[in-house]
């Protein structure tokens, strides 16, 4: 319970760093989107039912704060938790690389969800054509962090453990 | 069925979040979800922390901007590399100071052009999604911000508020790919929808063949959206083509204003009428 709070509030504080110190960064219209990486680390390594209602949360969370249309994020990351979850049992991270196979692949899989679910709510000319671009620069922005991030919440859980030893 | 339920729990919690998130989708996109319950408080709570991130945003790009410009005197002695360094410092205080001014003087003086009860806010957090071109403003429906209001500066249009909070407020930008500006070519008076699109560019939809537009055009809104004043600056079309088939113009526009480099916006309340730009 402890650990997914933590990671709750590592996820509001992702949701606070894109939305500003994040676009310090020179890459264009493309924000890194780390709130996916948590997911994924979170599906992969604490799947539970806070994990599944975290990520949906995180997934709301953006939403609220620049999407035009709630529930389009919330329903990616849903999406994209289950996925991870599935395929869990049969992948086995033990290096950086593989974290961001996983990671680019669950950014590709988030992408295509939320442009299905754009062109059933939101008509617009030119979706498929503009969005094949940012989906692939999104995945491989979030592929490329994902070691650093992984290896960030490890150090946070190993912290949380060792204030846990201490306290017993 | 307890142990089923037990050792399904993720699968079923999934399932549920998926189903609540298209039941969210269905009913926004109807306009059926009027209020949303969790998105105030969400955003009441991170007002804070954002403007504090925003106003520690600004001091980076200071300090960049600022060792940007003291690096490019490093071969100087430094007796006079530090007198510069002062100088600089004093030059920037000043001309932030005289820019404030100027942008607040041109703030006023266009405000008084707009309707009555536009409401200067400040921009306090960007976009989380690269999908997205959207800014929070600091100021919401307690300061009289209201869905479908028009966000302008001195420049040009920015964009509209797609909703609001007692606090803050959401603007989807006209770069954003889900927004349309009724616009007029300032020269010709041809119509069309200025809007952006996921390629990143800002586009003027629906210009029909017959129609006079070359590069360099100025584009203002028409009024004619009832969001809108009449005659702000929008764009300048920098690209214009005429495909081989279809009804209409290809038409690339630069914005006028740049969300990037804007810090306050006027927020237009009232009845759309003729702004002098």
């Amino acid at each position: 319970m402890k650990l997914s709070l933590l990671f709750f509030a590592v996820g509001m504080l992702l949701v606070l760093l894109q939305t500003t110190f994040l676009h310090l960064l020179p890459l264009g219209p493309v924000v890194p989107d780390l709130i996916l990486v948590l997911c994924v680390y979170w599906g992969l390594y604490y799947p539970n039912v806070a994990a599944v209602l975290g990520s949906f949360a995180l997934g709301y969370s953006v939403d609220v704060v620049s999407s035009p249309i709630l529930g389009l994020n919330a329903f990616a990351m849903s999406l994209v938790f289950l996925i991870v979850y599935l395929s869990s049992r049969s992948i086995w991270l033990h290096n950086p690389l593989i974290s961001a196979i996983v990671v680019f692949l669950a950014s590709l899989v988030k992408g295509a969800a939320l442009v299905l679910v754009w062109a059933v709510f939101l008509s617009m000319e030119g979706l498929w054509t503009g969005a094949a671009r940012y989906i692939i620069m999104e995945a491989l922005v979030a592929a490329f962090l994902a070691p650093f991030v992984f290896a960030l919440l490890r150090r946070g859980q190993s912290y949380l453990e060792q204030i846990r030893v201490t306290a017993e | 069925m307890v142990a089923f339920l037990r050792k399904n729990q993720v699968l079923l919690s999934s399932g549920f979040c998926l189903l609540l998130s298209l039941y969210i989708l269905t009913a926004a996109a109807r306009g059926h979800l009027k209020q949303d319950p969790v998105g105030p408080i969400l955003l009441w709570l991170m007002r804070p922390l954002q403007i504090a991130a925003q106003a520690a945003t600004g001091w980076i790009k200071e300090i960049d901007q600022r060792y940007a410009t003291v690096a490019g005197f490093r071969t100087e002695n430094d007796r006079l590399r530090k007198r510069i360094q002062e100088l600089e410092v004093e030059r920037n205080k000043l001309l932030e100071a005289q820019a404030t001014n100027q942008h607040l003087q041109q703030l006023l003086e266009f405000r008084s052009h707009l309707p009555s009860g536009s409401i200067t806010a400040s921009i306090i957090g960007n976009s989380a999604s690269s999908w997205f071109q959207s800014c929070l403003l600091d100021k919401g429906s307690a300061d009289g911000i209201r869905k479908g209001m028009a966000v302008v500066t001195p420049l040009g249009v920015v964009g509209q508020v797609v909703s609001t909070t007692s606090r803050s407020a959401k603007v989807l930008l006209i770069t954003d790919a889900n927004s349309g500006v009724d616009v007029l070519v300032q020269r010709t008076r041809a119509r069309g929808i200025v809007s952006g699109s996921l390629e990143n560019v800002t586009i003027m939809k629906y210009v029909k063949r017959s129609e006079d537009i070359q590069e360099g055009d100025r584009l203002i809104t028409s009024g004619l959206d009832g969001v809108f004043p009449k005659g702000l600056m929008v764009g300048t079309a920098v690209k214009v083509r005429k495909q081989s088939l279809g009804l209409f113009q290809y038409v690339e526009v630069m914005p006028a204003v740049s969300s990037a480099q804007i810090e306050e916006v006027l927020v237009v309340g009232g009845e759309p009428s003729q702004a002098k730009n």
